[in-house]
């Protein structure tokens, strides 16, 4: 189903995932590929492995049906228009070559015609019996192959008056790869309809010389344009049910002569194309086939076969043919597994068996002959009488040696890996009571002497570190001299030299070592993983830390500006601020904080000084707030003379022309101040300190002057010394004298007698 | 969101204009020209596409993904650079 989408219509994509609940979005070029995609998501979650079938095959008939419905309203020209698109997305769909090798067997009737796509399909309209004829064969080529056996399938029973043998064989022979694909393919394809039986065991081989056909893209093409026909063809229940669609779509294009070959031409390809759906999953199989190479067909095919499951839904097949070739190889596995551990043990039984070793041909057994001198029996040479009395007392002692030693390696508490000869000779003569203590003694030494001799046995004769301390510690004796004189010693004991570990302990000890391990492991691992969470929790909390104090310092920053702009004293106290800030009941947790903020401002904030101040008789720390403008009420005053315009100075005129002035760059073009005129007039009439009668002030915004107009000449001159070349707003001013007919140009209005303008406010002083 | 890089502020502050797809934050010279091989040279064309995907997250990721094989947090910058974007300017 999901391959379906890829030869939908923008429109059916668009219904298609508005129904799954996509929001409707545009479909254009570079958007379809990703809808396409996400569709086939969709879709393939939702369809089930069982019930996916009937649907499937359901649908595909609605939809064919839904679109051949669809056409029969639709005018031809529309339909031309649709083919042509249809044409551009599946490709070419008739290549020349297919078209010729399919009119093959209706051509005795037809003329010949030009090898072109129109041609082709005309031509099959014209002779839709003899095409359905053939398609008619694909099927029943299809059913002999497939279902030789089912006899009761419908599909038989619709064909049957149809010539198997003869209507297979001239068109396919020509096309054989390709038919015999085609066969393969529809096999499986309708292993949903009904279980394949013989034919895909003939896939296999058929496949490769498939797989290097395909390289053509011709001949894909023409295997798909094929498989659009037949397999959408097979898959109709009967033919009656064709041909009543069939006639159907026919019934329009008989209406006009001259539209007959059009519209079904259109019809007929648009049939074609609207069940390229079914053709789209052998082509993705194909795709499949090309990307994988030849190494997955068998598998497909022998999963088809052994399970005849649903090849719809290949995934799950792909699962259980996982899950079988798993099953042999991990077969394989326990199997070998098995057998080592077999091996391991059978060698840990044949190890512990002592009878056998010691009764070996083998073993070096030094007889006491009397007539060589310096043989001691006991010490190193054994009486021949009393080597088998050695050899059963070992016997005895054996086991009860291997036990000793097995429960010491279970680490059993006072469990020695040994027995010392008091033991061993208390041992046997509680065995056997018949046996004297001396007896028991000549036999242990003797046995002694053959353990020394013997190596092979796997037994040591050791001397102990101490004989009172219950040590485990020993040295192997390895001459019989040396046992001798440790004999008297009485630290002389017989153990195994190579000890092995029953399995029981073995897997005790290893679990405990292995949980030991796990623990330590476990225990690093939390202390890491804390050591890591305490580090995180400390960069947290660090971090939060730094917001806080930097958030604090913000706050003190802006209480600071505020107040001091308020209050207008230029300082405000530290506790001030800080009890401003922090409520009573934060002060003590708070105080971190705000020690590091008030560090952080005294080193690293340029606008705040620190300096301690008596506030109310009181010396406290207080933050000054350093304005990097000065104050605002500074910036509208006099700041000071850049030249010098006193008497005898260049700039100074001595004699005043006019008593009209201009005053440049009292203010900025872009000055928005609506009172600005007050306000100049103001600081100009302060400035010069009444001491002069002025009867008229304006200002010009375009040119940014201001034109001053005095009572006399020498008023002008007073105004003219005091203003020019005093910086005024940071702005240096410049006066010139305007003789008084401009004055009176500009200003017609302006009065020439006073009253004198007066500042409108209390006089200030300027500080220079 | 804990922090935006430079490129993202950068892109985000202006209207974007006539600017290369490689302005977009998460889309570096390679995806660039990956990008302006599939015909999306200018940043817009991308925003175009963003905009018809409706800016579904998970769309315009797979998108990108399969445009220029860009990797998710690489797709993931670029969204919502392109959505800050539209928040901003649209």
């Amino acid at each position: 189903m999901a391959d379906q989408v890829d030869s939908m219509s923008d429109a059916e994509l668009r219904t298609k995932l508005a129904e799954h609940g996509f929001p409707i979005m545009p479909i254009t070029a570079s958007t379809r590929k990703l809808l396409v995609k996400k569709l086939k998501l969709v879709l393939d979650n939702k369809s089930k492995p069982r019930n996916s079938v009937d649907p499937k095959v359901e649908s595909r008939r609605s939809l064919a049906r839904y679109s051949s419905g669809e056409e029969s309203d639709l005018d031809a020209a529309n339909l031309k228009e649709k083919r042509g698109r249809r044409a551009t997305t599946g490709g070419s769909m008739l290549p020349p070559t297919s078209s010729k090798t399919r009119r093959l067997p209706v051509k005795k009737d037809s003329p010949v015609k030009p090898d072109s796509d129109k041609g082709s399909e005309s031509e099959e309209e014209k002779s839709p019996v003899c095409v359905r004829e053939k398609v008619e064969t694909v099927t029943t080529r299809h059913i002999t192959r497939t279902y030789a056996n089912e006899q009761d399938e419908y599909e038989t029973g619709s064909d049957s008056d149809v010539d198997n043998d003869k209507k297979t064989s001239s068109p396919f022979r020509s096309n054989s790869r390709s038919s015999d694909y085609i066969s393969s393919t529809l096999s499986t394809n309708d292993a949903a309809t009904s279980p394949p039986k013989s034919s895909l065991f003939s896939r296999p081989s058929i496949s490769p010389s498939n797989y290097t056909s395909l390289s053509s893209s011709d001949h894909l093409n023409s295997i798909r344009s094929r498989l659009g026909l037949t397999s959408s063809l097979a898959d109709r229940p009967s033919v009656s049910n064709y041909t009543s669609n069939y006639t159907s779509t026919y019934q329009p294009s008989t209406s006009s002569v001259d539209e007959v070959e059009s519209p079904y031409l259109s019809n007929f390809t648009r049939r074609l194309s609207s069940l390229k759906a079914e053709p789209l999953k052998p082509t993705s199989y194909l795709d499949r086939d090309i990307n994988n190479g030849t190494t997955v067909l068998p598998r497909r095919s022998f999963v088809t076969s052994v399970s005849r499951s649903d090849v719809v839904d290949y995934k799950s097949a792909n699962d259980k043919k996982f899950l079988k070739n798993n099953l042999v190889s991990l077969a394989l596995v326990v199997l070998v597994a098995l057998f080592f551990f077999c091996l391991f043990f059978m060698y840990l039984v044949k190890k512990n068996d002592i009878t056998s070793v010691v009764d070996d041909q083998n073993s070096v057994i030094p007889i006491c002959q009397l007539n060589i001198p310096g043989n001691r029996p006991g010490i190193n040479c054994v009486p021949r009488e009393h080597v088998s009395y050695a050899k059963d007392l070992l016997k005895v002692i054996h086991p009860e040696l291997t036990s000793r030693i097995a429960a010491y390696k279970c680490g059993k508490p006072g469990a020695l890996p040994y027995l010392t000869e008091k033991e061993i000779i208390d041992f046997a003569s509680a065995r056997a009571e018949t046996v004297d203590i001396s007896q028991c003694r000549t036999d242990l030494n003797n046995l002694q002497v053959l353990i020394v001799n013997n190596p092979r046995w796997g037994l040591s004769v050791v001397q102990l570190k101490s004989s009172y301390t219950r040590d485990v510690e020993y040295t192997p004796l390895s001459s019989t001299d040396s046992v001798v004189q440790q004999r008297h010693k009485g630290s002389v004991a017989i153990t195994l030299t190579d000890p092995s570990t029953p399995l029981s302990c073995l897997f005790v000890n290893t679990l405990y070592s292995a949980g030991s391990t796990v623990v330590i492991v476990g225990l690093m691992g939390i202390i890491v993983l804390g050591l890591q969470r305490f580090y995180k929790y400390y960069v947290r909390y660090q971090k939060k830390k730094s917001e806080e104090i930097y958030s604090m310092v913000e706050q003190i920053i802006d209480i600071i500006s505020q107040e001091t702009e308020d209050s207008g004293e230029p300082y405000i106290s530290v506790d001030h601020v800080r009890d401003t800030l922090i409520s009573p009941q934060n002060r003590e947790k708070m105080a971190s904080t705000w020690d590091a903020a008030v560090k952080f401002i005294q080193k690293n904030e340029s606008r705040v000084r620190m300096e301690v101040q008596s506030v109310d008789g009181e010396d406290c720390r207080v933050w000054r707030w350093i304005s990097p403008h000065g104050s605002p009420k500074r910036s509208a005053a006099w700041q000071g003379q850049a030249f010098e315009t006193q008497e005898g100075s260049v700039n100074n005129l001595t004699v005043s022309p006019t008593p009209c002035l201009k005053i440049r760059h009292m203010f900025d073009k872009n000055d928005s101040n609506p009172n600005l005129r007050s306000v100049i007039q103001d600081a100009i009439l302060e400035k010069c300190d009444e001491k002069c009668n002025i009867l008229h002030i304006d200002i010009e915004r375009a040119s940014c002057c201001v034109y001053v107009k005095c009572a006399t000449p020498i008023d002008a001159g007073i105004v003219y010394r005091s203003l020019h070349g005093w910086w005024y707003e940071g702005r240096l001013i410049t006066v010139k004298y305007l003789r008084l007919e401009r004055y009176m140009q500009r200003f017609p209005n302006s009065p020439s007698v006073g009253p004198f303008l007066k500042p409108s406010r209390p006089k200030r002083s300027w500080e220079e | 969101m804990s922090s935006t890089s430079q490129k993202h502020r950068n892109f985000v502050a202006e209207p974007m204009g006539e600017k290369p797809v490689t302005d977009l934050a998460g889309v570096g010279e390679v995806l660039g020209k990956r990008l302006e091989t599939a015909g999306f040279d200018k940043a817009y064309v991308v925003l175009g596409q963003f905009l018809v995907l409706k800016k579904d997250k998970e769309l315009f990721q797979e998108w990108m993904k399969e445009t220029c094989s860009a990797n998710s947090k690489q797709s993931a910058d670029c969204y919502q650079c392109l959505k800050d974007w539209c928040d901003e300017f649209l």
